[in-house]
């Protein structure tokens, strides 16, 4: 069980997090094989389909708790928008969250 | 991940605006998962509602099971979660099979079912809807894939595709889903669905192959009404703010 974090976080330490989120959503065999940036988009490098993305928000509310409001973030987003989701917009909102 | 044992088998589910005073419970349909619903339709709902979403069994993060796909037991589990959530009456709506599972709770369980929702159920009499089963291949699933990126313009990658693949093998070859299909195809028929006492929205696609499911069960429906719109069978994932709001206002209606 993940512990609600309420410390600020660097982007390299939230990209760090996020990375290994995404090792438990869609499992270490596949990670080995990528090369994740904080370009990678989610949906066409990462290959993560939606209820992974379900999965990984939901790491996201049980590691910072009500700070941040991911689901409402991504539901504000059209289907362009959301196609293109990468990495580095995700660490920005956390930032962003967080200041 | 949240998980409740229902029937002695894992399912996930996902709860939103937990505080609220009434609940709306979403059924996804074959083949999908709750994140059909989970980041458009249901924040909608969650505005005024408590909503409940929830994985079939085999189907996203759900526990794999090998029978129990026809709409008795489908709606056996349905009756085991509200119990579970003690949940005493509840909103109703469902997609596409699980507009299916939807109706048949509203038939068996009419005092839980408040008001309800069906979104492009497909009438399992129409052979080209349980031919999908039948003629499930690998070339089925590319050639699947290739019109599913005309609506939702993604791509499915290399990783993506074997694990749908995986799941139409598993749930094609080794469950007893064709045989529990095909025990339904009566349904539309049987009597029960025109003894409905329940408001009930139909939300159809303009171009779906459905439609005429959606024309037909307004007919037999004494308290229901259609409404089409722009699309075909896809309408949840081509106008989600749209279903979103007709199912807010229609639940919220006195």
């Amino acid at each position: 069980m993940d512990t609600i974090t309420t410390t600020k976080l660097s982007s390299e330490e939230i990209f760090n997090l996020m990375k290994k989120f995404i090792t438990e959503v869609i499992g270490e065999e596949f990670v080995e094989e990528m090369d994740i940036t904080p370009e990678s988009s989610f949906t066409k490098d990462l290959e993560m389909d939606s209820i992974e993305i379900v999965s990984f928000s939901e790491k996201i509310k049980a590691h910072f708790g009500d700070q941040i409001d991911f689901t409402g973030w991504l539901s504000s987003m059209d289907l362009d928008q959301l196609i293109n989701l990468n990495l580095g917009m995700i660490i920005s909102y956390i930032e962003e969250c967080q200041s | 991940m949240p998980v409740l044992r229902i029937n002695n088998k894992s399912v996930h589910i996902q709860e939103l605006n937990q505080n609220a005073p009434e609940t709306v419970v979403l059924v996804h349909g074959m083949f999908s998962n709750l994140s059909v619903y989970y980041f458009n339709i249901a924040p909608i709902l969650a505005t005024h509602f408590h909503v409940v979403l929830y994985d079939l069994k085999s189907h996203g993060m759900s526990e794999k099971t090998l029978s129990g796909y026809d709409l008795e037991s489908m709606t056996n589990d349905l009756k085991c979660l509200i119990d579970a959530l003690d949940l005493k009456q509840v909103y109703l709506g469902g997609y596409s099979f699980g507009g299916l599972i939807a109706l048949k709770m509203a038939i068996r369980f009419p005092n839980l079912v408040k008001k309800l929702a069906v979104i492009e159920a497909p009438d399992p009499s129409d052979e080209k809807a349980r031919g999908i089963i039948e003629e499930y291949s690998r070339e089925f699933l590319e050639h699947y894939v290739e019109n599913f990126t005309d609506t939702t313009k993604v791509k499915m990658g290399k990783r993506q595709m074997e694990k749908n693949h995986r799941m139409y093998e598993y749930l094609f070859h080794q469950t007893s889903i064709k045989e529990d299909m095909i025990l339904e195809k009566d349904f539309f028929e049987d009597g029960a669905i025109n003894q409905l006492d329940q408001d009930v929205l139909l939300l159809y696609g303009l171009t779906s192959n459905c439609l005429d499911a959606g024309k037909n069960l307004n007919q037999k429906i004494k308290n229901s009404s259609i409404q089409i719109v722009d699309g075909d069978h896809n309408i949840p994932i081509q106008e989600p703010q749209l279903i979103g709001e007709a199912l807010l206002n229609f639940f919220q209606q006195k």
